[in-house]
């Protein structure tokens, strides 16, 4: 197993931001910190499936690389291994077995990394980016989904290097998600679309877009039987909408909330909206828990649709967000979403050094140990008992000592 | 019902056999009241079996907690309803008028329509406001299809391309280019912000008059004119791209059938449908949109003579179940998007190459085959409903802005 590869610019090519710790916001949370973070802003985040003992985080990056780490109980995090696309790497996602991990990137590719020889290999190929990637685990077949920008849906069966079913759609797949025997996609162009993968994949229902403005993340919900039965969805406007398949009083039951907003609810003075970067639901609770270019993130209940907690506010917009597979660990990506257009400063030079001018690109896991946000929901033990978050610091950082959890 | 074009230009043939409404001929009795008539699979293509009104849809940006929007439009097709209410609206006022339907609304309608602006209006004004990402598309309501002239580009896409110029160090144009859909959208949306009559008439008429999911179909992908390439497409006489007339140039254009790689790209596309007695089927591209082409070489810029009777689509609007989007697992006739490619050609767009679909928005068509009739012309079939009743003419609504302002005019100045 390689340990990641050039870690250079550690200690250099920083800004300023050093040595104010005082005031710097890189870890408002006193979240773990990550070690050897990627370089560049992370893209997607995933942690192993329950079929795997311990926890395997990847993250997948805009410097190409894809890097695994292990999380240990005590909140320790072991860099494993890396593995190169010669694009950005845009979603990532395991199989249900643990043993392989699917990465979609820019370079038009989907690789299958298998995580015991620490082999990738190609398993697809698009005429655009690759924007999702999912495994999808039916009892009489499985597949690799992928989503890409060149307006298909593509489904490999990875021994093969021709997909096994193409499905059109209306515009660039610019998220999914899968949880058997169900799969949405919202597309560009406000498209929605709802998949049923029994026997084979079919579209099953397209859907109005409950949202206004542009399609920025989805995922996918189960029922008290463990079925999926909705998805919630978040757009650029700092809206999520909540959507039920097959509700007895869509009326009613369909509702969207406003967040990541600067104000609150105070709607008289004038708002920063912020995309919703990214939407996961906690597997045990059914909680969903949101990230936003504010660089906050927040839990939620949408059962009693209420806020439950929120986090402070990180220096950088928060890219990706993922739980583990009981709960107890929620890492985050903190990095540059290029939800300000602008481009990092200094303008002219390489990328990598731009990135690094930014600020720094860092993953934080956390475990929301507070019972008190879980009042609402009237169950016993909370998310978790991990102690500690991590969140990965490129640069020598005093958090990633200071914080009396880490690392025990 | 279905107001008659033919007897608006003066030359009905069927008189006072006509299926469609002849406003002031006979609308002066009462109307005819939406009867809850033909409930299905009329070849008003249920037009006129709507039961949901318009008005329970209007929630202007009013996001409360249980928002009404829903009613049960999880499976129906709700877009209809709107172009009903239009219908009625303009047949009510019928009496006494000449055939100038669009000129008054009744109450209703103009209540509907006033709420619909000024919901646009505080839209906008959150929108440039709050520092939300510019490049996405809007929609008043949930139901309404998307207003033209805003394009949707994800944050992934635009750092791609940043990416793209980095490698080719040409990141001045990178830097232009953002600049120059910065400003497109700022200019859109000033014009929404403040609208005055002409942006309002194209708005009524895109969000109340056309089925909602022609609309969608017509959005075009992002176009951007980078660099110093000719947007050929949209320059070259003889193409139906037009803005409306009310827009500006730079943010309307109307999507045709553009000869572009026919490539299976399933994406939505335009089709414009000559007007009736182009004696073809119908499939009128509502006012699609291409995104905002900017500036190099011809910016979409309108021009009755422009305008051209391609033979045309069929296109099939899909079943109401979808939600705007035509079934279009087959072949993508049209619309791959139109950009001109960035001035460095970048190796991630797809360009010209046949097979590729061109996904980002920054990639160029390969050809400009406009006016071609390769045109593919149709999307996929299975599900169309449309094709056989406007073999004849095309019902009004289904006429882009100009060809129902010629419709009107006194004079048919197409073409001149």
């Amino acid at each position: 197993m390689s340990l990641f590869g050039t870690t250079s610019g550690f200690g250099t090519g920083g800004t300023s931001m050093f040595g104010s710790t005082t005031t710097d916001n890189h870890n408002p949370m006193k979240d773990i910190e990550v070690t050897s973070s990627p370089d560049d802003s992370i893209g997607c985040l995933s942690f192993s499936p329950p079929t795997l003992p311990g926890n395997f985080l990847i993250a997948g990056s805009w410097a190409n690389d894809v890097r695994c780490w292990e999380v240990q109980d005590n909140g320790q995090t072991i860099p494993k291994a890396q593995q190169m696309h010669t694009g950005p790497v845009l979603d990532v996602c395991w199989s249900d077995d643990g043993s392989k991990v699917f990465t979609a990137s820019c370079d038009k590719t989907a690789k299958m990394w298998d995580l015991n020889s620490n082999q990738a290999i190609q398993i697809a190929q698009h005429d655009a980016p690759v924007k999702t990637i999912h495994w999808i685990k039916a009892p009489n077949y499985s597949c690799v989904m992928t989503g890409s920008w060149d307006k298909t849906l593509k489904f490999w069966d990875t021994r093969s290097s021709n997909p096994m079913m193409v499905l059109q759609l209306p515009e660039r797949c610019y998220c999914a998600d899968v949880i058997y025997p169900m799969a949405v996609v919202a597309t560009a162009e406000r498209g929605l679309i709802v998949y049923q993968l029994e026997n084979q994949p079919s579209e099953f229902r397209r859907i109005e877009s409950p949202l206004k403005h542009q399609h920025r993340c989805v995922a996918i919900f189960k029922d008290k039987q463990n079925k999926p039965t909705g998805f919630a969805l978040g757009s650029i406007e700092g809206r999520v909408a909540i959507h039920y398949i097959n509700p007895p009083n869509p009326a009613k039951d369909n509702f969207t909330f406003k967040c990541h907003r600067s104000n609150g609810t105070n709607t008289s003075a004038p708002q920063d909206i912020y995309a919703v970067n990214g939407i996961a639901f906690h597997p045990v609770h059914g909680t969903l828990a949101t990230v936003g270019s504010d660089g906050r993130f927040s839990f939620w209940d949408k059962d009693a649709r209420t806020k439950l907690k929120t986090s402070e506010q990180l220096d950088q917009p928060i890219s990706a967000c993922c739980f583990n597979h009981n709960g107890n660990i929620f890492a985050y990506a903190s990095s540059y979403d290029w939800s300000k257009v602008r481009i990092p400063r200094p303008a002219l030079g390489a990328a990598r050094q731009q990135s690094r001018a930014l600020g720094w690109e860092s993953i934080g896991l956390s475990c929301d140990s507070s019972p008190d946000s879980h009042h609402s929901f009237g169950q016993s033990p909370a998310h978790g008992k991990c102690p500690v978050s991590v969140s990965g610091h490129r640069l020598p950082c005093p958090w990633v000592q200071k914080d009396g959890q880490a690392g025990g | 019902m279905t107001i008659c074009q033919f007897f608006l230009q003066g030359r009905c043939r069927f008189g006072d056999r006509c299926w469609n409404e002849h406003p002031g001929a006979r609308g002066a009795g009462g109307g005819r009241q939406q009867p809850q008539q033909q409930p299905s699979g009329s070849n008003r293509r249920g037009w006129n079996t709507t039961s949901q009104r318009y008005s329970s849809v209007i929630q202007p940006s009013s996001f409360s907690k249980p928002t009404p929007w829903g009613g049960s439009r999880d499976q129906e097709k709700p877009s209809f309803s709107s172009f009903d209410s239009g219908a009625s609206a303009s047949r009510n006022r019928g009496f006494g008028l000449s055939e100038n339907p669009f000129a008054s609304l009744s109450s209703d309608g103009q209540k509907d329509e006033k709420k619909l602006l000024e919901g646009i209006v505080k839209d906008m004004e959150i929108w440039e406001s709050s520092g939300q990402w510019m490049f996405s598309v809007y929609s008043p309501i949930k139901t309404k299809p998307n207003i033209s002239g805003f394009t949707d580009i994800s944050p992934e896409e635009l750092r791609l391309e940043y990416h793209n110029f980095l490698t080719s160090n040409n990141l001045q144009s990178y830097l232009n280019s953002v600049q120059q859909l910065i400003n497109q959208w700022r200019n859109r949306v000033n014009e929404l912000k403040n609208i005055n009559i002409s942006t309002k008439v194209a708005l009524v008429r895109h969000l109340l008059y056309v089925p909602c999911h022609i609309q969608k179909l017509n959005q075009a992908a992002p176009t951007f004119g980078f660099g110093s390439r000719q947007t050929t497409t949209f320059g070259s006489p003889g193409f139906p791209v037009n803005s409306s007339s009310s827009d500006n140039a730079q943010n309307f254009s109307f999507k045709t059938n553009s000869g572009f790689v026919p490539a299976p790209s399933g994406s939505p596309s335009g089709f414009r449908s000559p007007p009736a007695f182009g004696g073809v089927s119908s499939a009128s591209s509502a006012i699609s949109t291409s995104t905002p082409v900017f500036g190099f070489g011809k910016p979409e810029i309108t021009s009755a003579a422009s305008f051209s009777f391609k033979s045309p689509a069929t296109s099939t609007f899909g079943s109401p179940g979808f939600s705007g989007f035509s079934a279009s697992s087959a072949a993508d006739p049209v619309r791959a998007p139109l950009a001109p490619a960035f001035g460095s050609v970048s190796s991630v767009a797809g360009f010209g190459s046949p097979g590729s679909h061109s996904y980002s928005a920054f990639s160029k068509p390969s050809n400009d085959t406009f006016g071609n009739s390769s045109i593919p012309t149709s999307l996929s079939v299975s599900n169309s409903i449309v094709a056989t009743d406007n073999v004849l003419f095309t019902p009004k609504d289904k006429l882009t802005v100009e060809e129902v302002e010629q419709f009107q005019s006194k004079k048919f100045t197409l073409g001149k």
